[in-house]
């Protein structure tokens, strides 16, 4: 029986701060299922690391008591012994695998763990047989979609037989589907391996009736535990209206192609973004909508016609195009050009096509209400996962591009900055008559902001609320 | 797959690099020219595919006309003659270096010289895993003179801003890979259990070195008196 | 259960990835550079190609060196990002893991000079240094500049210390700016 358990743990990235997390004291008990919740930047990433032995190996200090598995701090213990216990699942699934397949990856795992070789196939077999990706053995895990990579990273787990298994927002990039089969895997491994389960999630759904203890840590770093009536209730699905307004803008497409390796991915046969109006196109891991988004922006080669004004858009100069067609990318930080959070809003206010609109007044007041206020000084890689977020957004937004296109601008935002940036960008699109595509697997609290609906399956793109299938 | 006569990436490695710093040395036009027909014959039993070869060759068709012409009009003796002979050691650099690169990959040829030259493992499996971001290497540089553009600003191979994007994000690359292959067990500096060893036949050990010896007699018996 | 803390590695696994992922960013760029020296080298103006753009390929190692602060990073990234290079194919084939060998270890000797104690700009310059003059001499031997007039020669060098100072000098401390700037080192 393996137990892991925090003692009144105090930890601190910085000995100048305040700490993150605040006399934690916490028992997994074994073969339980458990879920974290808390704001973003409570520090629920920063305990699932503690708990994994990571930390402080890689950052930070303990500042006051000690994690503990089976009365040994697990920090100490060397990673292979460690792994047979302890395993960990993180956020962003395409940066945890060393090597270039599943297979491999496995191998890599059990070779670590000194196992005979001898064993290795049987026993790689079947822990890819267990989470159902035994046809992907031999694929590159860069190729598979993100719920298909968080596989793989289970299945590693499973071949190690680790007891206890922390999963840090695993599901944060991936669609409903996946979400439901690897919740189903998980609830699987609890109930007939006897494993110990720690999630952390923003997203309740789905839970209830799998938890058996739910904790909740707060921004003062301080954790306890919640009642399990939180997970009851919670929709499902999230259904949008079509609101689609007949007003079109400049930018449309036609028989739109894109093919990768050979393979057809997107195939989008006629539409016009709608004038002034905010749209989602879902669709599930590896539908292509990334690479749709590329395609708009140029940024890989497609076939068909991408038209701006009746003219083909991949005519414009690179220059002229980046005024009339906005990215935001997947990883905020990629978005930055500069140091602090002052001079990224300055240059997007010196670059704005329109400084009638993002008076300063206006900047102050969305930084005010994007609680980014205060920061204006902070260096940009060192605000938390959230606040960069919101600052990529509102720096894009403050260049008043015609076309702005985000790709899942959402993750890892708390409820309160979620409903802050989507009444932003409403109040955008309202007032300037600019539109905005965004790409997003999460649904819950956009309901009164998204105007239409575009789905990716069978890499057609379909619009969503028409009786006729749009093609 | 690889077959019986291809030669063991550590010692295909050695091999190569040892002649090519013997013909760095030397200025013999036959030395090179016995090189690049040894290359390619190498090349052609493990069956390259013969566009990329092809392609090799002419690409580096400026570089080599550019190597003749620099001597030809610049050199203060025998302008043909040097000429020829860098011309010839610029595509015998070429060709024994493509034995290598398109004959094996990254992966075998550090678990090789993990095994035969004792590669320590943290390099063996830090350097691996690095290698498998190569498309995201590429692709991310990509998006770092994107977004630049979007506002208003383009970096050229002169602003430090490229290189500083470039070195955050291979900052956390690093540090996710490294926290996942530890979670994943890897252990630095303890020993791992390895699936598949690499073979490195006595015969082929045997051939090359004698190939060198070969070359070097050949070539020292043509030197002048 | 076993402990770590009785097995201290000089190279942490985190470092050896990062050191290589700025080789790869490098050995990238590298290879996109080649294609505009290219354009030069088609020419008999070859060996100026060679000068003045050598300072690029000179760039990773001080940069690493600077990144790590480790005796033998300057080298090992610079030969990495040369390996790098070579298998997104190169025009110089083999020769890049010699020359890349022999550039890491001529950027290496200005820090070795200061004894590792120094990372600032004086170490820097004296990396420039280094740098310059060993690969000069290197490539009197293999690139046949032995050949070349004298008075081209020490032209030749004067670009070459120009360029390396550039690139593998001012270009490194302003990117090593940046870097402690953002403060994403000193977490
Ligand atoms: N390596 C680090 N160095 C310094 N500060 C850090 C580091 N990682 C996180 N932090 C800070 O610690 C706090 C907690 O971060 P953590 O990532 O644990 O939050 P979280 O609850 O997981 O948030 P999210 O829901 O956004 O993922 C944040 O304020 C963050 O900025
Ligand atoms: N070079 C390639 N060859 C073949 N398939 C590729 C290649 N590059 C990407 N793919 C595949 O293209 C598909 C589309 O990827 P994309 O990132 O656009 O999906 P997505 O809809 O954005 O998914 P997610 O919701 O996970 O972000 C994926 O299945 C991916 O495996
Ligand atoms: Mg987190
Ligand atoms: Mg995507």
């Amino acid at each position: 029986m393996t137990t892991l358990s925090t003692h009144q743990l105090n930890f601190t990235y910085q000995s100048d701060q305040q700490p993150i997390l605040n006399n934690i004291s916490l028992t997994l008990n074994p073969n339980s299922f458990n879920l974290l919740i808390g704001v973003s930047g409570s520090g629920k990433s920063t305990l699932l690391k503690l708990l994994a032995g990571l930390y402080p190996k890689f950052a930070g200090k303990i500042t006051a008591g000690e994690v503990l598995l089976n009365a040994q701090p697990v920090a100490d213990i060397v990673p292979y012994e460690r792994a047979q216990h302890v395993a960990m699942l993180f956020q962003n699934p395409l940066r945890q695998f060393a090597m270039a397949t599943p297979y491999e990856e496995v191998k890599f795992a059990l070779g670590n763990l000194q196992f005979d070789p001898n064993e290795m196939p049987d026993r790689i077999q079947s822990a890819l047989a267990f989470v159902g990706i035994t046809h992907l053995a031999h694929h590159q895990i860069r190729h598979l979609s993100g719920g298909e990579q968080q596989k793989v990273a289970l299945a590693t787990i499973i071949a190690m037989d680790a007891d206890i298994i922390l999963l840090d927002e695993p599901f944060a990039n991936i669609d409903p589907m996946a979400r439901q089969s690897l919740l189903t895997a998980l609830q699987k491994l609890q109930q007939t391996r006897g494993k110990t389960i720690f999630i952390s999630d923003h997203d309740l759904s789905g839970y209830d009736g799998l938890v058996d203890c739910l904790y909740q840590l707060h921004a003062n770093g301080q954790l306890n535990e919640a009642s399990l009536n939180l997970l009851k209730a919670q929709p499902t699905t999230v259904q949008f209206e079509n609101r689609m307004n007949q007003q079109v803008s400049p930018l449309s497409w036609q028989n739109l192609q894109v093919q990768l390796s050979n393979t057809l991915l997107i195939q989008a046969n006629e539409f016009s973004i709608p004038y002034g109006q905010i749209g989602i196109i879902s669709g599930p891991n590896g539908a292509g909508k990334t690479t749709f988004f590329k395609a708009l922006t140029q940024q890989i080669a497609y076939t068909g016609q991408i038209t701006w004004h009746q003219k083909s858009l991949s005519q414009l100069r690179p220059k002229q195009r980046a005024k009339v067609i906005g990215y935001g990318f997947q990883t905020a930080t990629d978005q930055f050009v500069t140091m602090t959070v002052e001079e990224e809003i300055l240059l997007s206010k010196k670059q704005t096509q329109s400084s009638e609109f993002w008076t300063s007044t206006r900047i102050e007041k969305s930084l005010k209400q994007l609680q980014l206020s205060d920061l204006l000084s902070h260096v940009v890689y060192r605000l938390s996962g959230g606040q960069q977020k919101k600052l990529q957004i509102l720096s894009l937004l403050i260049l008043n591009l015609p076309i702005l296109l985000f790709d899942e601008p959402f993750a890892g935002l708390d409820k309160d900055s979620l409903n802050q940036v989507l009444t932003l960008m409403r109040n955008y699109v309202n007032q300037t008559g600019h539109s905005i595509l965004l790409i997003s697997h999460q649904r819950h609290g956009l309901e009164n902001f998204i105007d239409f609906e575009l789905t990716m399956t069978n890499h057609k793109l379909h619009l969503l609320g028409e009786d006729s299938i749009h093609d | 797959m690889t077959k019986w006569w291809h030669v063991n990436p550590t010692l295909l490695t050695l091999f190569v690099l040892w002649l090519s710093l013997e013909i760095s040395f030397i200025k013999s036009i036959s030395l090179n020219l016995i090189l690049i027909g040894l290359a390619l014959i190498y090349l052609l039993l493990t069956k390259v595919k013969y566009k990329t070869l092809l392609l090799m060759l002419f690409v580096s068709l400026p570089f080599a006309i550019g190597t003749w012409l620099s001597f030809w009009l610049f050199s203060t003796t025998q302008p043909i003659y040097l000429a020829a002979v860098y011309t010839t050691r610029l595509y015998a650099y070429l060709l024994l270096g493509a034995a290598i690169t398109l004959t094996t990959n990254i992966q075998p040829l550090l678990l090789s010289l993990h095994q035969h030259v004792k590669l320590p493992n943290t390099f063996t499996f830090g350097l691996l895993a690095a290698f498998n971001l190569l498309p995201r290497v590429k692709q991310q540089l990509k998006t770092i003179q994107y977004a630049a553009e979007l506002r208003g600003l383009s970096y050229h191979l002169w602003h430090p801003h490229l290189y500083f994007k470039a070195i955050v994000s291979a900052l956390n690359w690093s540090t996710d890979l490294a926290e996942a292959m530890t979670s994943h067990g890897f252990s630095e500096g303890f020993n791992r259990s390895e699936p598949d060893p690499d073979v490195l036949p006595l015969w082929q050990v045997i051939m090359l070195t004698v190939i060198i010896i070969l070359i070097n007699i050949y070539y020292f018996s043509m030197l002048p008196k | 259960m076993q402990t770590i803390s009785d097995k201290k590695q000089r190279w942490a696994l985190k470092d050896v990835i990062f050191l290589a992922i700025i080789a790869i960013f490098f050995g990238v760029i590298y290879e996109v550079w080649g294609l505009s020296y290219n354009v030069i080298a088609a020419t008999p103006l070859k060996p100026f190609a060679n000068d003045i753009t050598l300072g690029v390929w000179l760039m990773a190692g001080p940069l690493a060196g600077l990144m790590l602060k480790k005796v033998g990073a300057t080298l090992i990234g610079e030969l990495l990002a040369a390996v790098v290079e070579m298998f997104l194919f190169s025009q110089w084939g083999a020769a890049n893991i010699i020359s890349g060998f022999i550039q890491g270890f001529a950027s290496e000797l200005g820090f070795a000079v200061t004894g590792y104690k120094n990372w600032s700009k004086i170490a820097l310059f004296f990396s420039t240094i280094s740098a310059t003059i060993i690969t000069f001499i290197w490539d009197l031997f293999q690139s046949g500049y032995l050949d070349y007039h004298f008075n081209l020669l020490i032209l030749l060098f004067i670009v070459r210390f120009l360029s390396i100072g550039f690139f593998a000098g001012i270009l490194v401390y302003w990117i090593n700016q940046l870097v402690s700037q953002s403060g994403i080192l000193n977490r």
